[in-house]
């Protein structure tokens, strides 16, 4: 046998000199792709238009919709509906955090009542909440409150349950601990259940962004008065699917700054645990 | 040693890591000639950070090295070498079975013939029985050697083992040391076994091999010269005293004249 | 010895507390709610119009069954989910574990997959209204968006969680990309993707509902909202209830799925 048949051979990475410019992509790989990946969805919806194989009719150019987005806050009328959507969405998020957090740590606190509560709040978090729209029209009709207690509603399961469950799940070793030192009640309370709770708490109102945003738009879809929803639902009735789509960006905007604000919260309150990661656990 | 020709050897191996954010390098180690006769049993030890995974990793092909060359003594089928992981590293989702049989699967055996010839290494490191269980259903050391028996079953003619024992309480490891001489004198296997436990290396080995830190390089290669079978009761031998007296005496020694490099004012 | 104490029925109920204490409450906290709502009713603690009582929606329930008038609307609802549902999921995983596993594909898709998933996909129901109509179609695209991207980003960050040394070990006994993907990536990946499709099917039954309410001529959410109009309570609560039923009936077969795939996972033992 020969030298080469003899043995495998593990050489060192050759290495190569790389032109500048690749050394510069590879640095900067994901946020040059990301950039690329937006600007040719654009530009592919830009000129698919122009070319006419996108229907303009339904699927207005991006340059469209800028310039009817560029009109239209120039009117009075949208200055209106945007007032409107952020006040509902304002005071209906804001009482479902100021309800849905003391009345989560109360239920979960209490072990009975918390699962004398759970079929309920089960029940409601599995419910899509845009159906009690028309209840909640029997209650107050079509107008302002009507727009705020869906958004309510849609926050308040959405935050109540991991509440629950998160006071319920603080764990039992560092109370016997804190028991043990006699600690008072209302020690237990601020040094172990909130900071225990907290996590649970934000991921809650993380997800109830997505709930409140579709359910300020659905309840002003239903009702037909006054706010953002309606600024789309009349665009379509008009055709002016420009229109219709720069109201829906209006929306994306605020989905991605919300959701990311809540992010950096979450993960600021996580920093000292462990990232959930499976492989770790098992 | 026993059929007269190198498993394993190196030539002047260096891995410099690079950190992909800031572009900064870290020499992890340099420079490394190591030769490892077939079937011998040799140890590379040394301390914490010192570059021993990373050795092992490139002889694995799971790192390319900076420099250097390594070559393995070519074998007529299936793979060369096959690791034993610093942690047992078993797939959580699959059972000991599957676990054991994944080398096979890797080298493209069938799923069932796999399992079928995983099941006598499940025999052989102790843990007939356990063969549906999942890893989370074991204790540590059955971890261990099911770790174990997935690198024997690809049958390969090196094993390299990081610091296998080194999350085990102190008896469960001697037991597994004896095993594993054991095992190793049946198999007929080239071992290379890293470890920062000098009675360990020394214990199980032909050869110590004794790696510095920073960058990382060898210091010392040493014969170990106690007959073999060695039941557990040679680490209360005189000989087996000296051994580790000796390659502690280099490692402190070693220790002492980084310390000093590094903080230049302390001495006076 | 247990010491006895109080009337047997009592005895009785603190042993079935101790023995199932989730179910006892559980069942305790539904009967005791559903009394005191129905008592609340019919003792004028608040009209009738605003929340109806059980018994009258069990009576509406009776007769709109009777009459063969609930079920259509159940079926076309039914319908319309399970075939955008499926569709969505069926697109989304393979699609999720493309992305997480071709790193470029994620840097390329992952600005845009974010401001999709940011986008409360029922603000887009007129647009597909306007271009699919108002029918069947219509409905099973609002369905199909609703849960795709929830199920796409869940899915992508299974992926991209996967332990180094788990793919480690595949290379190191020589396995290829492809084995690694199969045992590795697949199995650590399931219990996100399923986790993924649970969320997805919450938001597709919002985008049912949705995408009845605003034009459909059949379906639960049109019944809901019909019945609405016509200040009839009882059967818009009746309407809720289907939906909160099917909602949680979904959730807890799902959840049965996850654990059917969770025997590996220790924390779920203990
Ligand atoms: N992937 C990596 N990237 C950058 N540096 C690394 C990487 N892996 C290891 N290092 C560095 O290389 C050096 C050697 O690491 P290595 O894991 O080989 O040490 P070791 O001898 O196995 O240590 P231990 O006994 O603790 O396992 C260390 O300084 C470590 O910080
Ligand atoms: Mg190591």
């Amino acid at each position: 046998m020969t030298e080469t048949t003899a043995f495998r051979v593990i050489h060192a990475r050759a290495r190569r000199r790389r032109h500048p410019l690749r050394r510069w992509y590879r640095g900067n790989e994901r946020a040059i792709l990301s950039a690329a990946g937006i600007v040719s969805f654009i530009a592919a919806w830009q000129i698919g238009s122009d070319a006419g194989l996108i229907s303009k009719f339904f699927f207005s150019s991006p340059v469209e919709i800028a310039a009817a987005g560029a009109l239209e806050v120039q009117k009075a009328r949208f200055w209106e509906d945007v007032k409107i959507s952020a006040s509902e969405l304002a005071i209906g998020s804001l009482a479902a955090v100021l309800l849905a957090v003391p009345l989560g740590i109360a239920i979960g606190w209490y072990r009975g009542v918390s699962l004398t509560f759970d079929p309920w709040l089960n029940f409601f978090n599995a419910l899509p909440r845009v159906a009690l729209i028309p209840l909640v029209v029997l209650w107050v009709g079509l107008g302002f409150e009507m727009k705020t207690i869906i958004v309510f509603f849609g926050g308040f399961f959405s935050i109540i349950l991991p509440t629950v469950e998160g006071v319920r799940t603080v764990d039992r070793q560092f109370l016997d601990v804190a028991r043990s030192f006699r600690a008072p009640e209302r020690l237990i309370f601020t040094s172990l259940v909130i900071p225990g709770t907290l996590p649970f708490i934000v991921s809650g109102i993380r997800l109830a962004v997505g709930r409140v945003l579709a359910g300020v738009i659905i309840a002003e879809f239903y009702a037909q008065t006054a706010g953002l929803g309606v600024m789309i639902a009349r665009s379509e009735a008009s055709l002016q699917s420009d229109r219709m789509l720069f109201g829906v960006l209006i929306f994306t905007v605020l989905g991605i700054v919300l959701t990311e604000a809540v992010g950096i919260v979450e993960r600021y309150l996580q920093r000292w645990r462990p990232s959930l990661d499976l492989e770790e656990a098992a | 040693m026993r059929s007269g020709h190198l498993a394993l050897s190196a030539r002047g191996v260096q891995m410099q890591y690079r950190d992909r954010g800031t572009g900064k390098t870290l020499l992890a180690i340099e420079n490394v000639d190591l030769d490892v006769p077939d079937g011998a049993f040799v140890s590379l030890l040394g301390p914490s950070g010192c570059g021993k995974s990373t050795f092992l990793k490139i002889v694995n092909g799971l790192l390319p090295a900076t420099a250097g060359e390594i070559k393995l003594h070519r074998v007529a089928k299936g793979r060369e070498d096959a690791m034993v992981f610093q942690d047992a590293a078993l797939f959580p989702w699959y059972s000991v079975l599957d676990n054991v049989a994944y080398g096979l699967v890797c080298a493209g055996v069938s799923r069932g013939e796999a399992r079928k010839r995983a099941v006598p290494f499940i025999d052989l490191v102790g843990l007939k029985g356990f063969d549906d269980k999942y890893p989370y259903q074991l204790s540590g050391g059955m971890q261990q050697r099911a770790n174990l028996a997935r690198a024997l079953a690809v049958d390969s003619a090196i094993l390299l083992m990081d610091e296998p024992f080194a999350a085990l309480d102190a008896q469960t490891r001697e037991l597994m040391q004896a095993e594993l001489l054991r095992i190793w004198n049946a198999a007929k296997k080239t071992v290379l076994f890293v470890t920062h436990q000098i009675d360990e290396a020394v214990y199980l080995s032909d050869r110590v091999v004794v790696m510095a830190a920073r960058p990382g390089k060898v210091i010392a290669d040493i014969e170990i010269d106690l007959p073999r079978p060695r039941p557990l009761s040679v680490k209360r031998t005189p000989e087996f005293a000296v051994y580790e007296e000796r390659i502690w005496r280099l490692i402190a020694g070693e220790y002492e004249h980084a310390r000093v490099a590094s903080q230049p004012d302390a001495a006076s | 010895m247990i010491a006895v104490r109080g009337a047997p029925a009592v005895q009785l109920l603190g042993r079935l507390r101790s023995s199932n204490e989730r179910v006892f409450y559980g069942v305790f906290g539904f009967v005791g709610l559903t009394l005191a709502w129905e008592i609340a009713a019919n003792t004028g603690l608040f009209r009738k119009s605003l929340l109806s009582s059980p018994s009258a929606i069990w009576k509406a329930g009776v007769i709109d069954i009777g009459a063969g008038t609930l079920w259509p609307h159940v079926g076309t609802s039914l319908e319309e989910f399970a075939i955008g549902f499926i569709v969505s999921v069926a697109i989304a995983i393979p699609l999720g574990l493309a992305i997480g596993w071709f790193r470029r594909i994620d840097y390329f898709l992952n600005g845009l997959l974010a401001a999709l998933n940011a986008t409360p996909n029922v603000a887009l129901i007129p647009l597909i209204i306007l271009v699919a109509g108002i029918g069947f179609e219509s409905k099973v695209i609002v369905v199909f968006l609703s849960a795709f991207f929830a199920v796409v980003v869940t899915t992508f960050t299974g992926v991209q969680s996967i332990a180094r040394r788990h793919l480690e070990i595949t290379r190191s006994f020589g396995g290829s990309r492809w084995l690694a993907f199969r045992t590795v990536a697949l199995p650590s990946t399931i219990p996100y993707i399923l986790s993924g499709v649970r969320i997805g099917a919450g938001r597709a039954l919002v985008g049912v509902v949705s995408a009845e309410f605003i034009s459909a001529n059949q379906g639960l959410g049109f019944y809901i909202g019909f019945f609405g109009t016509f200040l009839d309570t009882a059967r818009v609560m009746l309407g809720i209830v289907l939906f909160g039923i099917f909602g949680v009936v979904l959730g807890e077969l799902l959840r049965v799925v996850e654990h059917r795939f969770d025997v590996w996972r220790p924390e779920l033992h203990r």
